[in-house]
């Protein structure tokens, strides 16, 4: 699904990804962890083709590589992205733009546009499932959402726009216990042998809900220990500084 | 360059006149004569030079016009409405269908106000001058209309190089109501130059709507205006959308003359390719308890240029006064030049003014968290920008106005993009 070789990434002359490799399978759902500004964001960020960057490195997504490949293009071919800190958008309604979204999606698809009401269906299956309320989806987007309600509204999309490679920025960040619960089961029944996960967390409690096969500890640019969910119990315990 | 003098004789091809009218047109034309169109050494038009715009986009400006012939009209089909027919400026036909007949009076414009002569705007000097048609509509006290009026303005295509100076008059009467939606539609396919001068008068508690649209681009040179005279508990709200035209200046003047009268200004415009568009307000708060607000949002593409001066004035007397004005403008385009140039002078001590101006381009972040759910750049400038202009248009009260107003900007200009 994903193979990311020796990536370097840096912005404004500062060098952020220093030798990053990471190989995801179809199915598989990887979690990284790692302290603060040590470049979680700025790896989502490059997968999802956002500008300003200096990469050098492999990027290949689905076999082929990602370099000359735009940020909606990417999301047309299945890459999505939840924010860590979602966009405020004043003057676009919500649902029109999730109608907007899954259209370009299901063209680039080769599938044809969702009817209104086959989309007010699926809207309302899907919003229920996330024990959203639906009139939120009459408001401009993300404007005035509580922070655990834009987290909630990013799992939305997903689970609407129904993606190959999902990248989870701190979703889990923000969000109450109940809250963390549902998303978690959102996250939980999208699972498939098809669909790749890359969740950046802080907080082993996410993975007691989402059972990721690997673990991998970002620190300073570079992926610096990999393994399994011990590996998250352990950094609970010690910290990054026990790491190494 | 073109040297545009006209002569004296010109009046007396428009007909007899008294010997007072004369006089007065005999004066503005030489104010004209000496001035010219005005030019950025003229404060009010530093922003917009008319000499060197007109200069370099015409050959000549024809005052003679033969009357054409009454071209068809599509009328709007999206709600019924009454209608004033305007061809070329001029009071054509009209229907009050859905009226009480006797309560409303609309004939030809005939000016009988000769005391403005001032030589602060050359444009006003010229349309008292050769101001040859127009309309003055008349509603008596008491009375509500029961549907909106459309004031359909058709410009033919037989337009070439003319100009048409024409005045209009609104009064509504004390307690009345009237919501007119003033609608250009466009067949010209050369350059012409329309200068306007109206006259609207609100009696004691008098309620006015109006929106003012295009229906097509033109190659017109438009300039508008406006005074506006407000009593007291009387309440204006003017919704705007100028885009269209080659060239619009749309100067308004609201006198708050009466306790209580409020006045809404509200503007939205997507200006593309080299559109210079201005609007100059100015708010005469003249009594005490008066509101006024004004909301002026822009978006620039490609080489279009935008004005905005807005200027509120606050007599002594004019004590709890409300007023308030923003103007937003987002530059799509490097080669697209936004001015703006707020004013406040207050003599009152009991007042509560604000006003705003920002501009800037487009959120980078909206643009990158849109496409990231698979829009385009375009698609995501299109929705960010319908978004900014639809705050405007989502203030119409009407439902069937509202989308009406939405279709025209979203189809003719939005998507031009
Ligand atoms: N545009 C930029 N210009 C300069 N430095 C930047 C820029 N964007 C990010 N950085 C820096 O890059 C480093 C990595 O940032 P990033 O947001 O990827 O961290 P993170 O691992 O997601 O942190 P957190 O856990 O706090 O979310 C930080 O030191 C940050 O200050
Ligand atoms: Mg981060």
């Amino acid at each position: 699904m994903l193979e990311i070789k020796d990536l370097n990434a840096s912005i404004n002359d500062k060098l952020i990804l220093k030798g990053l490799n990471i190989s995801i399978k179809p199915g598989e759902l990887h979690a990284i962890m790692g302290p603060n500004g040590s470049g979680k964001s700025t790896l989502a960020n490059v997968l999802s083709g956002k500008e300003g960057y200096n990469i050098s490195g492999e990027l290949n997504y689905l076999g082929k590589s990602l370099n000359e490949i735009s940020i909606d293009e990417r999301a047309q071919k299945g890459i999505f992205l939840a924010f860590q800190y979602p966009t405020e958008i004043p003057g676009v309604n919500t649902s029109n733009f999730l109608r907007t979204s899954l259209n370009k999606v299901r063209k680039a698809q080769g599938k044809k546009e969702i009817d209104a009401l086959s989309f007010l269906k699926l809207i309302k299956e899907k919003t229920t499932e996330l024990g959203m309320d639906e009139k939120m989806l009459t408001r401009q987007l993300n404007v005035g959402f509580s922070g655990g309600e834009k987290k909630k509204n990013e799992i939305l999309q997903m689970k609407i726009l129904d993606p190959n490679l999902i990248i989870l920025d701190e979703t889990d960040s923000g969000l109450d216990i109940d809250a963390l619960r549902i998303v978690a089961d959102g996250v939980n029944s999208s699972r498939d042998n098809k669909k790749s996960f890359l969740v950046i967390t802080h907080y082993q409690r996410l993975l007691n809900f989402i059972k990721p096969d690997f673990v991998h500890v970002l620190s300073n640019g570079k992926i610096v220990k990999s393994g399994n969910k011990e590996l998250a119990i352990q950094l609970e315990k010690t910290g990054y500084k026990g790491i190494n | 360059m073109l040297n545009f003098k006209i002569n004296s004789n010109e009046i007396d091809k428009i007909g007899k006149f008294t010997k007072e009218e004369k006089y007065f047109r005999l004066k503005n034309l030489n104010h004209f004569n000496d001035i010219g169109f005005p030019n950025k050494r003229n404060e009010d038009w530093k922003f917009s030079d008319l000499k060197e715009i007109v200069s370099k986009n015409f050959n000549k400006l024809e005052l003679k016009l033969e009357k054409s012939k009454k071209p068809k009209i599509d009328f709007i089909k999206d709600f019924e409405h009454n209608y004033i027919v305007i061809i070329n400026g001029e009071l054509t036909y009209s229907d009050f269908k859905y009226e009480e007949k006797d309560k409303i009076k609309l004939q030809p414009f005939i000016n009988e106000d000769y005391s403005d002569s001032k030589k602060h705007n050359p444009l006003l000097n010229l349309n008292h001058a050769l101001s040859d048609k127009g309309y003055f509509l008349d509603v008596k006290e008491n009375y509500k209309f029961k549907k909106v009026l459309v004031i359909y303005h058709l410009f033919t295509e037989d337009l070439d190089e003319n100009i048409l100076n024409s005045k209009n008059k609104i009064k509504i009467g004390k307690n009345s109501e009237l919501h007119f939606l003033e609608f250009t539609i466009n067949e010209s396919k050369k350059n012409f130059f329309n200068n306007v001068y109206e006259d609207i008068i609100l009696e004691k508690s008098a309620a006015l709507k109006s929106i003012y649209l295009q229906n097509d681009k033109s190659f017109g040179y438009f300039h508008k205006y406006s005074r506006n005279s407000l009593s007291s508990d009387s309440n204006y709200t003017s919704f705007i959308f100028p885009t269209g035209h080659k060239f619009n200046k749309l100067d308004l003047e609201f006198n708050l003359e009466g306790e209580r009268s409020e006045c809404n200004l509200q503007s939205a415009s997507f200006l593309d390719d080299n559109v210079h568009q201005e609007v100059k307000t100015r708010v005469n708060h003249l009594f005490p308890n008066c509101k006024s607000y004004q909301k002026v949002k822009n978006v620039l593409n490609a080489e279009s240029k935008g004005v905005y001066q807005g200027k509120i004035f606050v007599k002594d007397v004019a004590q709890k006064t409300d007023a308030y004005q923003l103007s937003k403008a987002i530059l799509l385009s490097e080669l697209s030049e936004f001015d703006s140039k707020p004013e406040l002078e207050i003599y009152a001590d009991d007042v509560k003014c604000s006003h705003g101006s920002t501009s800037g381009n487009l959120d980078k972040d909206s643009i990158y968290y849109l496409m990231t759910r698979g829009l385009t750049k375009k698609e995501s400038t299109k929705l960010l920008v319908n978004g900014f202009l639809n705050e405007v248009v989502d203030s119409i009260k009407s439902n069937s106005i509202r989308n009406f107003v939405k279709n025209k900007l979203e189809n003719q200009f939005i998507n031009e993009y």
